[in-house]
């Protein structure tokens, strides 16, 4: 306000309050001195409508933003209690609260080789001679040789909470296989070992069951980041009679380029037999965990093309063991890759619709993978190869496009490849087995058996 | 200035407007933001937007700061394509930006609105043509054994990601746990995903889903229903199927508690055994009516509390309308329901969990009973849901006990055990043998009697 005579009085005597702006509306006659009573009722009036807007703006904030520590409404105070709580738990829950153990120091160096456990010798006799004497746990029923499916995962919650959900939905898909195919399923949450950790953790698994369970015939590893997008193809086990090892991969990658990712290990079948006690235990040197795994992984990188400085993994180990012991294991190997035993996502993912328009379930290779393995994603860490969005997109896709293939037979479909609802694709019959024979796919293998 | 063009008493009398007018816009703008803040503004957003894309946008700053890290165990195949397109981490991630119904061409086929709900169309002869099934295709017969029917185990969860953020890991603890439990006794799983009716959705959920695996599983002579809570913690423990030879449906509960007091929890629905045969599809028909949501189930939910003893108020129940359907027709399906309670077919985990360790002291696997429960139930924590009726963290550390005591018994058969009952950490309490067959696990769960086939099959 330019020039206010009211201001100029001021300055003349010190002593009387200012003026402030404000909606005293009758804006006072020029010259005058205010009483007090005036200066503290305005005083007030600002004051209280600042306490006003200050007090919306407090609940503007705490409305959008979430400003809980200033005035909140009891339910949402409970709330953000209770959410608190809850990562406080969950953060508990993640960490390892048990004490450490006295021997859980690193064992730098085992002079004497690794042992998966005490030498079993005469396996197969015994095994033989245990399944004369037991034939209520048959070894071979309907045609199919008893199989072991086993994968497994941490003990521990995953970094997120998106990766436990995917590990849910990809053991759901193996169930659903392993019902369809009359397989057993085992899904192991234990570390067994503190030196075979990680990856190397399967050696053990294998083994374990092998010698629990002789009427197994077949231990079937699979990686949890693992799903059957096949639910109809089997595994054509006629074709491996003289076989131990089924695996993915590509000989002339093996012998001739001596690749690193020449076979891969995260979905391969051992027989369960002496043969393959033997193989696991010449396998586990490079695995235990400090000197033994980084030694060894020197030399792996060393030999094998394309790797990169790493401490010793089970897949490298294995190719190495296959090209550098050729002739005392390769004559009962059995690398395949005239299906997808092992399908890298990435090639296989951007062409289910394509797959779906043009082909049907049973092939087991390119124009209807058998497996999708999600390789790199790592969706229980926190950080994968790959952009989250396109594994997760890619994930959801792979599970529903397997998925579709166990509701058809309840007349049912997912709305989309991306989506969690489903339709009805089908009338509700009141002859349902009629739907069973058609759509079964049990009836549908009865032919495929031996 | 002002003064000058306008007159001085009228420059005062603008001033007064502006001031006021100040005000009014001041109070106006603040109701647009509370606005904006509760309903959104489209395209504009909400201000959690604002704050979740400022967050964005230092974060990025961020990463750009840190130096790229290459990553060379990615294959020499991978595509140039994908350079980076996207973020590496999950965290923070919200899968419903992917998730999306799509239309991929099959006709849907979709139950008629104007007609009062049912679970599907009658059907009248389901013993005979299931029995005909059974006859054409004996490679899967409905008995697996000498008294021992063929079992389909039935659980399930929602397709997305639970709200809790550890939800998902003790779902898959509980699935997990089911595997372990169903592979030692020769039963099947199936494990559910998917909401088959939108209007039973809920509890009620169940209903339609058990009908389509009853239809489309003729070989399966039980279905056995399990709630995603629910696990079991003896694994020895057999069900004494001879002793359900003469009924079709197997519930825990207690004959007084359901005929005398109608009392709403006097039986549980959480963990049943159903028998598949028309009887079952008749009473299946006979639940479904309360369930439909919207005003129907609320409607329902009424009846209910008011008939029966200790019902709070809220909607219709599948426990509870069953219990009303027994308390009132006990002629028409009293005779072929068994309500067990001499053995935890369900048991409430609020009196179980405490006792684990005095129970380890004092008995053994295979009782089943209060000694040692087949099921433990943790009714009212809802681990995938954010909150449940009991407090986050006495759910969750009882779950883990009871995932661990159920677990022991497992891998008791490897020679390991969990190092307390608290702990994931697993010890052997075995030592390993150059002949493995010569030694048997103490409970005897390797090869038990009740995973015996019958012999004589290829």
């Amino acid at each position: 306000m330019a020039a206010d005579p009211t201001y100029s009085a001021q300055k003349r005597n010190p002593t009387i309050l200012p003026q402030t702006t404000s909606d005293d509306d009758d804006g006072g006659p020029r010259g005058r001195h205010l009483p007090k009573g005036r200066h503290g009722d305005r005083k007030f009036g600002n004051i209280r409508i600042t306490i006003l807007c200050g007090f919306v703006t407090v609940l503007v904030l705490r409305g959008t933003i979430g400003l809980s520590n200033l005035v909140s409404f009891e339910a949402d105070a409970e709330s953000q209690y209770l959410i608190e709580e809850t990562n406080r738990i969950v953060t508990a829950i993640r960490s390892d609260d048990d004490p450490p153990d006295p021997d859980d120091e690193n064992s730098p160096n085992s002079t004497s080789a690794f042992n998966l456990g005490p030498k079993i010798k005469n396996w197969d006799q015994d095994k033989k001679l245990w399944r004369r004497r037991n034939p209520q746990f048959p070894y071979f029923i309907n045609g199919r040789p008893k199989t072991y499916l086993v994968t497994s995962s941490s003990p521990s919650p995953c970094e997120n909470s998106i990766g436990d959900h995917y590990l849910l939905k990809f053991l759901k898909n193996k169930i659903d296989y392993c019902r369809i195919h009359g397989i057993e399923l085992v899904y192991n949450t234990a570390h067994l070992d503190k030196e075979m950790s990680g990856h190397w953790g399967k050696l053990l698994q294998i083994r374990q069951l092998m010698v629990a369970h002789p009427e197994a015939e077949w231990i079937w590893w699979m990686d949890s980041d693992a799903l059957f997008t096949d639910m109809v193809f089997e595994i054509p086990f006629h074709r491996y009679r003289s076989s131990n090892l089924i695996i993915h991969g590509y000989p002339d990658m093996l012998f001739n380029e001596k690749s690193w990712i020449a076979l891969n290990t995260g979905s391969f079948l051992l027989r369960n037999s002496q043969w393959s006690l033997d193989l696991l235990d010449v396998w586990a040197q490079m695995g235990p965990r400090g000197r033994p795994r980084e030694e060894a992984g020197k030399i792996l990188t060393s030999s094998l093309k394309g790797r990169p400085a790493l401490e010793a993994d089970d897949q490298s180990a294995l190719i190495y063991l296959l090209i550098s012991q050729r002739e005392r294991w390769m004559n009962m190997v059995s690398i395949e890759s005239s299906y997808c035993l092992h399908g890298f996502w990435e090639s296989l993912v951007d062409r289910y619709k394509e797959m779906m328009e043009k082909y049907r379930p049973g092939f087991g290779d390119e124009r209807w993978p058998f497996v999708t393995h999600f390789v790199g994603c790592r969706t229980c860490a926190s950080n994968g190869d790959y952009p989250v969005e396109r594994c997760l997109k890619s994930m959801e896709m792979a599970y529903n496009f397997a998925d579709n293939q166990v509701l058809n037979l309840y007349g049912f479909r997912h709305r989309g490849l991306v989506s969690t609802n489903i339709k009805r694709i089908r009338n509700e019959s009141v002859t349902p087995v009629v739907n069973v024979d058609k759509f079964g796919i049990r009836n549908s293998l009865r032919g495929n058996k031996g | 200035m002002l003064d000058r063009v306008l007159g001085p008493l009228n420059a005062r009398r603008l001033h007064r407007v502006f001031r006021k007018a100040k005000l009014t816009v001041l109070c106006l703008f603040l109701t647009l933001i509370v606005l904006r803040a509760n309903i959104g503004a489209g395209k504009f957003g909400t201000p959690e937007k604002d704050l979740d894309e400022i967050r964005e946008t230092f974060s990025h700053i961020r990463n750009r700061a840190e130096p790229r890290r290459v990553l060379e165990e990615v294959a020499e195949l991978k595509s140039s394509g994908d350079a980076d397109a996207g973020s590496k981490n999950y965290a923070d991630f919200d899968i419903k930006k992917i998730l999306k119904d799509e239309d991929d061409g099959f006709p849907e086929f979709k139950r008629d609105p104007s007609q009062p709900y049912s679970l599907g169309p009658k059907i009248s002869d389901w013993n005979e043509q299931r029995s005909e099934w059974l006859k054409n295709n004996p490679d899967y017969p409905n008995f697996v054994a000498e008294n021992k029917p063929r079992v389909l185990l039935v659980t399930g969860s929602s397709p997305k990601p639970c709200e809790n953020p550890v939800g998902d890991h003790y779902l898959l603890k509980s699935i997990k746990n089911k595997i372990d439990y169903s592979r030692l006794h020769g039963i099947e799983i199936f494990y559910n995903m998917a909401l088959l009716d939108a209007e039973m959705a809920g509890f009620w959920a169940k209903l339609p889903l058990i009908r389509q695996l009853l239809l489309s599983h003729p070989e399966v002579e039980f279905l056995w229903w399990m709630d995603s809570d629910a696990m079991f913690t003896d694994m020895a423990y057999e069900v004494p199927w001879e002793r359900y030879k003469d009924h079709n449906f197997v519930m825990h509960g207690w004959n007084e508690m359901i005929y005398d007091e109608k009392n709403w929890i006097g039986l549980n629905t959480g963990s049943f055994l159903l028998r598949n045969c028309q009887w079952s599809l008749d009473i299946l028909d006979t639940w479904a009516p309360m369930g439909p949501k919207g005003k129907i189930r609320e409607d329902a939910g009424k009846i209910l509390t008011r008939e029966l003893k200790g019902r709070p108020v809220f909607e219709a129940d599948d426990q509870s309308a069953m219990v009303y359907i027994l308390a009132t027709e006990k002629e028409k399906w009293g005779e072929k329901v068994y309500l067990e309670n001499h053995y935890y077919l369900h048991g409430y985990w609020g009196i179980l969990v405490d006792k684990y360790e005095q129970m380890i002291e004092s008995y053994h696997p295979g009782f089943g009973d209060h000694r040692w429960p087949l099921v433990t139930h943790f009714v009212g924590c809802k681990p995938c849901g954010k909150f449940g009726d009991y407090p986050v963290e006495r759910c969750l550390k009882q779950m883990d006990r009871a995932f661990n005591f159920g677990d022991n018994q497992i891998l008791q058969m490897y020679g390991f055990t969990h190092k307390s009952l608290a702990s994931r950490k697993v010890v052997r309490i075995r030592n390993e043998t150059s002949k493995p067959l010569e030694v048997r696990d103490e409970l005897g769960l390797l090869h038990p009697s009740f995973k015996a086939v019958k012999t004589g099959s290829s």
